[in-house]
């Protein structure tokens, strides 16, 4: 019983936080760009890149506290964007909903071969699963170093998550175009990478008016509220083929008015805003420069990363 | 140290020589040239089908990352199931077979990691990721457009016209099924070809390669044999969305 219920927490709720907190407009809100005037906004976007792998780079070289602090530092950037507390707390959902599935669908799983390796000299085993959930890959025994080694997988991917949406939420599309073009990317690759980067607050948009419209339509109706989650859920996923046919029914008028602007005439553009550098993408890569020398100083202080070098 | 999070171990027991990887690549990017120096390079491409392509990226990122990632949880991890990848592979090939032009399935694999990287990797592990997926599963894909003759599932095939005495709703029924003998046809080539590079080259050389793991040829085949049910059964139904998809968009 025990068992279902951890087996169950690790899965389903994420999946409610996901569905309950977030919902589908978050989605739309935290993968949409919107105006602001702070320190984010005023990057150049190559460096939000580089601030992006690098710190990807040092999460994943440095023991698991280390990412827990720079996830909670890009987070806490998220309060300094425009409406930044509503933005903050849909970031927060996701980062608890990544960091719990991403733990639980790593810890359970990983052999004592594999924390051997990660250096894991003792094992405090917590639960005892019931037999038949190996059939689900898991290993015998829940221990503390599993949990342990499964945060650690799970803060590299949440730092990564967090920092990557920072770039999104404050970068127009124009500035990722230009961005593009300035690394020398070929014009049609620009342009599709461009309608795909503000196609995807679309998706969740179309997604969202389609399941409202089921809503409306009486679909769950009356069912208790423990099960809306999972209503919704449904809904969803039937909300996605009329949203496929809407997308590509609309790609021609997208497509007709981009041809009228005389796009790919030439096979360069020029544009009116250039790219800079400022004081602030300064100020920035010298913060880049500090994460990269606080990993250094980790690896030599023996806070080196615990996953071994087998991979995930 | 390592660049960008690739440990470059060319050596690890079991691991694919990495001579045989590179002739793989370079031969594969020697075809991309060379289809693309007799076909006009991107400059085939219109702009419609690059807002295809770009759609197709776009709703493979929506169901990869926040969809499917979430349905994958309440399943149990077997090499059986991959909500994340089918999904993907589904929505790209839908708008691929509105496209059918060599190249589209490449490009859309490019535009997916791109994209993939902007709102959720960032540019981890990169550019490895992204030549291994583009020069994988969306070389297949075109290798099969390029088979067809841009005809992919059978999508704009004409019904045939030569015996005049045959009524028109036959000649289209006729078309239908041979079009649905097609989708599950080459669904079922797509299926296996899409089992393959995951264990093979992932498993055996770019884990080994990035983060110097162990490689299990048990393991590998073990997944290898996995993944094909899933993966034939995806394209199959990919296959007839795409026909559906095509018919609704009007081609």
């Amino acid at each position: 019983m025990v068992s279902w219920i951890l087996f169950f927490y690790g899965s389903v709720i994420p999946v409610i936080i996901v569905l309950a907190l977030i919902g589908i407009k978050g989605f739309v809100e935290i993968t949409r760009y919107e105006s602001g005037t702070t320190f984010f906004y005023k990057l150049n976007p190559i460096t939000k890149v580089v601030l992006g792998i690098v710190v990807m780079a040092v999460a994943s070289v440095t023991t698991w506290w280390i990412g827990a602090i720079l996830t909670a530092a890009m987070l806490l950037v998220y309060l300094t964007l425009n409406d930044g507390f509503r933005k903050f707390m849909y970031a927060f959902y996701l980062f608890l909903s990544t960091f719990l599935g991403g733990t639980w669908s790593i810890a359970p799983y990983t052999p004592y071969s594999v924390l051997q390796l990660a250096g894991f000299k003792q094992f405090n085993v917590i639960w005892v699963w019931p037999s038949y959930f190996t059939a689900f890959g898991y290993e015998p025994y829940l221990t503390v170093q599993q949990l342990i080694y499964g945060a650690q997988v799970a803060f590299r991917i949440t730092a990564v998550v967090v920092t990557s949406l920072l770039l999104v939420l404050t970068t127009t599309a124009s500035d990722i175009f230009r961005m593009f073009t300035k690394l020398k990317v070929p014009i049609a690759i620009t342009f599709a990478i461009t309608v795909a980067f503000t196609t995807v607050p679309k998706v969740f948009d179309l997604i969202d008016t389609s399941v409202k419209m089921q809503f409306l339509r009486g679909f769950g109706y009356g069912k208790t509220a423990i099960l809306r989650p999972f209503y919704l859920l449904v809904a969803a996923i039937l909300a996605i083929p009329p949203t496929i046919i809407y997308l590509a029914r609309n790609a021609r008028n997208l497509a007709i008015s981009v041809d009228t602007r005389g796009f790919r005439a030439y096979n360069s553009r020029t544009s009116l805003v250039e790219l800079t550098y400022s004081k602030y993408d300064y100020i920035m890569w010298g913060i880049i420069v500090m994460l990269i020398v606080l990993a250094i100083l980790a690896n030599i202080f023996g806070f080196g990363r615990t996953i071994p070098y087998t991979g995930l | 140290m390592s660049f960008n999070g690739i440990k470059g171990a060319v050596n690890v027991p079991g691991e694919i020589p990495w001579e045989i990887v590179l002739l793989y690549f370079i031969l594969a990017l020697a075809f991309v040239f060379y289809i693309g120096k007799k076909q006009g390079g991107l400059k085939k491409f219109t702009t419609l089908d690059l807002v295809y392509i770009a759609v197709g990226a776009a709703l493979g990122v929506a169901w990869e990352f926040y969809i499917g990632s979430y349905l994958g949880r309440l399943l149990p991890s077997s090499p059986f199931i991959g909500i994340g990848f089918w999904g993907r592979i589904l929505i790209i090939l839908i708008f691929v077979a509105l496209v059918r032009k060599v190249g589209a399935g490449m490009l859309s694999l490019l535009i997916f990691n791109v994209l993939s990287d902007l709102l959720h990797y960032g540019f981890g592990g990169e550019p490895m990721f992204t030549i291994y997926e583009t020069l994988t599963y969306g070389l297949f894909i075109d290798l099969l457009i390029a088979l067809t003759g841009g005809h992919i599932f059978g999508i704009g095939l004409k019904p045939n016209t030569a015996s005049a005495d045959v009524p028109e709703e036959v000649l289209v029924k006729n078309l239908r099924r041979r079009q649905n003998i097609l989708a599950i046809v080459e669904g079922i080539v797509l299926g296996i070809l899409f089992a393959l590079p995951d264990p093979i080259f992932y498993l055996g050389f770019f884990r080994p390669f990035l983060y110097g793991a162990i490689v299990n040829w048990q393991t590998v085949i073990f997944d290898i044999e996995a993944f094909i049910p899933g993966d034939v059964i995806i394209t199959i139904i990919a296959g007839f969305l795409a026909l559906r998809v095509a018919r609704a968009v009007g081609q």
